[in-house]
């Protein structure tokens, strides 16, 4: 039945367009006339809660599936770590479930979480910490209780400190094997020099750090005003105020001031600073600071960099360096942020060592290209659009909306961000652009850092025979050892 | 855009609650299906709400379809699947092809040259290749770069990407509702009339890729540990291929691959969002219609034969020390894997057996962990445990270890509270995976090319049904000497 139907759906087809089929179906992507299509972005005032003692929520129902997500986006980092107790955080993510609470053992909580099938999981990151948990929602009470027990009651007890300890020392010994985590952490240490953003731990600071310290760090950060909730899910909304707030309204504030922590950073002298490795590749990054997102030219710092490297294939030294010539599987170029400090800008490649000097001219070259001479029409639409006409794809995800909105808050940024978002896309102009490029880009100043061998990258190819010095004085860097902070040999 | 709500086609999730122990919830997911009549299957899984539309586009081909000597060319031609079709990516194509072919000669005898010949004449390649380069160079000025990447992303695409794995190929796009037609334009086109620009610089891309890989911490060994396990079957070489086979697939391996293997009987489209099923359908004919349906695809030949043999390997390098223990097992579909995956489940995890007793009690490692996985022609069960270097521990002491806690399940299999533990945590898992458009078009197409998309459900209902003397039964029959590859990697030099 079903074979005839479309048999003579066939036939009939044929004969409404006979020869004329393929003359109607474009076949180039500029001949597609599309429907227009209007999207408004969510508002985050209509998901924004406060509950009790000021704990403030971005909630949003969500029936489609029996599942409800919960985070706990709480203020603190690893910024907050002095020196000599590297690692706490570290040991803080893995301990805060872990370690149990004053009632529950912590193999009681992940067995009972494991049971429900649901997930909970804490990490902590440079200024902010989050508690992420998903679980069924007809477990959402019994899932609410264990949340709440591991924020508010945390008791870090021994053996889990004792096996977190053990993790983080096995991974430190390893730290100076993988090139690639070289070369971040590395490159961050020259731009920022000494300071919280770039203490290392070490064995030393690791076995340092004990119970107490954990406590005194969750007590000291972890209250209701210290945080913001976000839920999406298949819940009522006023019903999980309310289930919240049973929590919430036993839960204590605290005064709590922020240290102010320096913003000075280092100049660090331009060059070459080259780490030996004996790999068949160097591993490159060239930059230097950045800027803070909250700088009113983010926007158009954006699009320029989009076309120069960080557009993927449509951008210039992608182009340029993987598809022209073939030389590396992963280039580009990238502004990074960081809340409340300048991010980093780079341009990177990792290349086989005899093109590593030619692959860092050719990025060099666009660097200087991006500031002398503007970029053209076809560039500058095709960044544009892709901002414009990807944007909805922010509020995919229901949870990933209302924890977008909540770090938004919690950063102090305007609660405006998205709604203006479009409209500041589409007032970058060409000249903006290169404007941006000079005040943000600076040849003179570039850190090219390179992890490698020596010798191979040195000698360079045909197209751009050694050695490296061309480039900028060479600095020759020792690693740490990532147990002892000693220096390598 | 709008959606008709009551059609038959949506996520229905009833449930049921049971009176006795935890969850269930019974999980139902509905599919749209059309087939065109050249093969093609078209699914869809409506999403009304945010107006995206995730576009992908599977092939029944990977690393498994290749054989010594093109090892590496099913992810190459992923790559070169960008490189532009006889409309996109050029702008006067007889010039460019006519240039191309010239290349192409040019890089044969030079391939000749070097790789045929014992000691080939090095001043003849060198001329040659000079006069390659000169072409490649004329040729830029008809080549519009990275062109179909360009178009998608200027049209608001987003998840733009491929990937390629022993078994599928996918392409992929998520673009804004009204745009669907976009995809459909261009991965037609890119089936039908792609056209190999840049071949020779891709390579290099792709062996580029390789050195990552090979950069990374213990990659030589996991590749030999993989090579040594399966001897017999594809799945004996990685994805990305050996060097020399990079270095040597030509042009002409290419286009017999794209020709076999890129044709719409051997092919999914997959969409998930908001869109209307009826449109899609209309855009999928009108579009994917007017490709000829290819020759059958016969599936591979070469299983694993019977290890009847107790392997072990050893090797030192860079990164953590680790030991691993291989199992042969049966591929997906095979009534002894449901038990095999839950005993995976009970076993992992931080608050799996094997974490307890290793990590927790014995405090001899840092990390342990088992995985079931049943692929398409073969399956693989492995251990890989972290040893506590800090303590003196060598990989090598955990095997004692790690057959005790096997020999414990062949005799006294899972206690009733792990079982469950292990069919809950899937169950949510599956749900859980159904909430990204993304994930969910992926697991959906890479299903429907083994055993349907319904295979999804029906392994969740088999696993449901798995009882601890199930686990005895496939403990005792896959976790024997014979059937195990024991590697052990030490930190040292070397790579």
């Amino acid at each position: 039945m079903k074979k005839t139907s479309i048999w003579i759906l066939g036939i009939l087809l044929i004969m409404l367009l006979g020869g004329t089929v393929k003359a109607q179906t474009p076949t180039r992507p500029e001949d597609l006339k599309f429907p227009p299509l209007k999207f408004e972005p969510p508002n985050p005032a209509s998901f924004r809660v406060v509950m009790a003692n000021g704990l403030r929520g971005y909630v949003r129902e969500e029936r489609s599936l029996p599942i409800v997500n919960i985070t706990a986006i709480i203020n603190t980092g690893s910024l907050y770590v002095p020196k000599e107790k590297a690692g706490l955080t570290d040991i803080l993510s893995e301990c805060l479930i872990k370690g149990g609470t004053k009632t529950r053992t912590g193999q009681v909580i992940e067995d009972r979480i494991d049971f429900l099938g649901g997930s909970l999981n804490f990490s902590v990151g440079e200024r902010t910490a989050s508690l992420t948990m998903s679980v069924l929602s007809k477990d959402l009470d019994e899932g609410l209780d264990l949340f709440f027990d591991v924020l508010m009651n945390p008791e870090f007890r021994d053996e889990a400190i004792k096996l977190a300890k053990g993790r983080l020392i096995e991974q430190l010994r390893s730290a100076n094997d993988n090139p690639s985590q070289v070369l971040a952490r590395e490159f961050e240490k020259v731009l920022y020099g000494e300071h919280p953003l770039t203490y290392e731990p070490t064995k030393a600071t690791v076995e340092s750090i004990t119970q107490a310290d954990l406590k005194s760090f969750h007590s000291k950060y972890f209250f209701p005003k210290n945080i913001i909730i976000a839920a999406a899910g298949d819940f009522s909304r006023d019903q999980l105020k309310s289930k919240i707030n049973k929590y919430a309204s036993k839960w204590a504030n605290k005064n709590l001031s922020f240290p102010a922590i320096s913003k000075n950073f280092p100049q660090p002298e331009p060059g070459v600073y080259f780490i030996q490795k004996k790999i068949n590749q160097g591993y490159v990054s060239i930059g230097h600071l950045g800027i803070e997102d909250t700088n009113p030219d983010y926007f158009a710092v954006q699009v320029m960099n989009f076309i120069l490297g960080g557009g993927s294939f449509t951008s210039r030294i992608t182009s340029k360096v993987r598809s022209d010539e073939g030389l590396a599987y992963n280039t580009g170029s990238r502004f990074t942020y960081r809340w409340g400090f300048p991010g980093t800008f780079a341009g990177y490649v990792q290349t086989k060592s005899e093109t590593v000097g030619y692959a860092i001219s050719l990025i060099l070259k666009e660097f200087e290209r991006i500031r002398q001479e503007p970029v053209s029409e076809a560039e500058m639409e095709t960044a544009i659009n892709y901002y414009l006409e990807s944007f909805a794809d922010f509020f995919q995800s229901p949870i990933g909306t209302m924890v977008n909105f909540a770090s938004l808050e919690l950063q102090g940024k305007p609660m405006n961000y998205y709604a203006t978002y479009r409209d500041k896309i589409k007032a970058v102009t060409r000249e903006k652009v290169m404007e941006v490029a000079k005040k943000y880009i600076h040849p003179d100043k570039m850190v090219i850092m390179i992890v490698g061998d020596w010798e191979p990258c040195n000698k360079g190819s045909d197209k751009f025979p050694g050695p490296l010095d061309r480039l900028g004085k060479v600095h020759r860097l020792k690693l740490m050892n990532p147990l002892t902070g000693q220096l390598e040999d | 855009m709008n959606f008709k709500k009551g059609l038959e086609f949506f996520l229905v999730l009833a449930f049921l609650l049971t009176v006795a122990r935890p969850i269930t919830a019974q999980v139902k997911l509905e599919v749209k299906e059309h087939v065109l009549s050249n093969g093609l299957k078209i699914l869809m899984i409506p999403k009304p709400g945010v107006p995206r539309v995730v576009c992908h586009i599977y092939y029944k081909v990977g690393s498994i379809n290749e054989r010594p000597g093109i090892t590496g060319i099913a992810h190459i031609h992923e790559h070169m699947m960008f490189k532009g079709t006889k409309i996109m990516g050029v702008t006067d194509f007889e010039a460019d092809d006519a240039l191309n072919k010239k290349i192409d000669e040019l890089m044969e005898k030079i391939y000749r040259e070097k790789y045929w010949k014992k000691n080939g004449d090095q001043q003849k390649i060198a001329e040659w290749q000079k006069q390659a380069e000169e072409l490649m160079k004329e040729e830029k000025k008809y080549i519009i770069k990275d062109h179909l990447w360009e178009t998608y992303m200027k049209n608001g695409g987003t998840g733009l990407n491929a990937s390629t794995s022993d078994e599928v190929t996918g392409y992929y796009v998520t673009l804004p509702a009204n745009k669907v037609e976009l995809q459909m334009m261009l991965e037609a086109d890119r089936m039908m009339n792609s056209y190999f620009r840049e071949f020779y610089s891709e390579k290099d891309v792709v062996m580029e890729e390789r050195r990552l890989s090979e950069n990374r911490p213990g990659y030589f060994f996991s590749e030999q540990v993989r090579a040594t396990f399966y001897t017999a079957s594809p799945y004996h070489w990685d994805v990305i291929g050996w060097m020399d086979d990079l270095k040597k697939i030509t042009k002409k391996d290419l286009i017999e691959f794209h020709n076999k293997y890129y044709v719409p009987n051997n092919a999914v489209a997959v969409y998930v969002g908001d869109f209307k099923p009826e449109e899609i359908i209309r855009l999928a004919e009108k579009y994917f219609g007017q490709i000829p349906r290819g020759e059958d695809v016969e599936p591979i030949r070469t299983s694993e034969p019977p290890q009847y043999s107790h392997k072990r390997m050893y090797g030192e390098g860079p990164g953590m020390p680790n030991l691993q223990m291989w199992f042969h097992i049966p591929p997906e579909g095979d009534p002894d894997v449901p038990a095999l995956n839950i005993l995976a489940t009970v076993l992992s995890g931080e608050t799996g057996r094997l974490n307890r007793i290793l990590v927790q009690q014995k405090d001899v490692a840092i990390r342990a962990m088992a995985m079931s996985r049943p692929q398409w022609y073969v399956g693989a069960f492995t251990f890989n445990v972290i040893p506590k270097l800090q303590k003196g521990i060598k990989p090598e002491d955990l095997e004692k270890d790690v057959w005790e806690e096997l020999e414990k399940i062949k005799k006294e299999g899972l206690t009733e509270e792990e079982l469950q533990k292990a069919k809950n945590k899937t169950e949510a898992t599956f749900i859980r995976s159904l909430e990204s458009p993304m994930f969910l078009a992926m697991r959906v197409g890479r299903a429907e090319l083994n055993r349907g998309w319904r295979s999804l459900l029906e392994d969740l209902e088999a696993m449901k049904k798995v009882t601890s003397d199930d686990v005895k039964r496939v403990a005792a029959k896959y976790f024997v000497r014979d059937n195990c590859l024991v590697a052990i990697y030490s930190r040292g030099q070397g790579r």
